[in-house]
């Protein structure tokens, strides 16, 4: 997904600050970015319409701001920073919707999971999604952008401005407590 | 990365068990590019930066203190020529004055006093011939 080949980054960023190019500019960014966003929204609201609402939110957001991207940083980590509100706002929503405290973690996004029709994970997979859920909001992200997206701590590092060593910590704290989750949960 | 995880991951595996209904990025795509208010973009043009009132006003205010230490500077010499003429009158006016006094003096200085002075040179003249013979 990442690697087509008709997607030029350069190219698109300059085409998205001209009237008569944008509209098409941001179809390509769409295109390119919709996959990734998705999955990294997915893990963190669970629920896969819930996941379609907040992707849409992202991009909404990103197309009506996009006079602000002045193409400083880069158009991932500018996309990932919208998703990634556009999550902790909808989860915090949810909280307040069903009178959990926005301190709570979020465990309650899970408890539906099973009975999911897009889900159909095995026992471990299932379990270690409760794990995760359980974590605190920052280790979750921490733990699902270097697990599953594989991506960098300095890229992590711009998109959720904190250094490199608290990252690491956190992550190492999120493995930490992951195993704990299961040692209990045997 | 791997040597981070714990055996428990490893055990798993990155699959999460989700899964997303068929087609669904490229109807996602196509529903998402319907759906895209219109908007205006706010073309880069080249900022005109205003002044401040500093940047504006700092070149007069150079001029006008130019002006005014060129004017300080002029008033002082001319104050400064003025007294000096006086004094250089002044001092031309005693100067002239002992001129005067010592025309006075060689006017009234008699003839005597000039002889007198002749007679002394010439005689150190005569002693100084005199001395060669008394060293033979």
């Amino acid at each position: 997904m990442a690697g087509r080949s008709n997607y030029d980054e350069a190219l698109i960023v300059e085409q998205l600050h001209h009237q008569d190019t944008v509209q098409a500019a941001f179809g390509k960014v769409i295109e390119h970015y919709s996959s990734q966003l998705y999955w990294h929204i997915r893990r963190m609201v669970i629920d896969h319409d819930d996941a379609n609402d907040v992707l849409q939110n992202t991009f909404i957001k990103a197309w009506t701001s996009i006079n602000n991207f002045r193409g400083d940083a880069k158009l991932s980590t500018w996309l990932y920073k919208i998703a990634i509100n556009e999550s902790i706002t909808f989860i915090n929503k949810q909280k307040a919707l069903n009178h959990i405290s926005i301190d709570d973690d979020d465990s309650f996004l899970v408890n539906q999971l099973e009975s999911d029709e897009y889900f159909d994970g095995d026992e471990a997979q299932l379990k270690l999604q409760k794990a995760i859920a359980s974590l605190p909001e920052k280790q979750r992200l921490v733990f699902n952008m270097r697990y599953y997206d594989e991506m960098k701590y300095e890229d992590m590092s711009e998109v959720l401005g904190t250094s490199v060593g608290a990252l690491k910590a956190s992550y190492h704290h999120a493995l930490k407590k992951i195993e704990s989750f299961f040692e209990e949960n045997d | 990365m791997k040597q981070e995880d714990s055996e428990i991951l490893k055990g798993i595996g990155k699959e999460t068990g989700f899964k997303v209904p068929e087609n669904y990025f490229a109807e996602f795509n196509k529903r998402m590019m319907d759906s895209l208010p219109p908007i205006e973009i706010k073309e880069e043009t080249k900022k005109v930066e205003t002044p401040s009132m500093w940047v504006r006003v700092r070149p007069y205010l150079y001029a006008a203190a130019t002006f005014a230490g060129i004017w300080c500077m002029m008033t002082v010499f001319n104050n400064m020529n003025g007294t000096s003429s006086r004094q250089m009158s002044e001092l031309a006016a005693g100067v002239e004055k002992q001129n005067k006094d010592a025309q006075i003096d060689e006017t009234t200085t008699d003839g005597g006093e000039v002889l007198n002075y002749q007679d002394s040179v010439m005689m150190s003249n005569d002693k100084a011939e005199e001395l060669p013979s008394q060293a033979k």
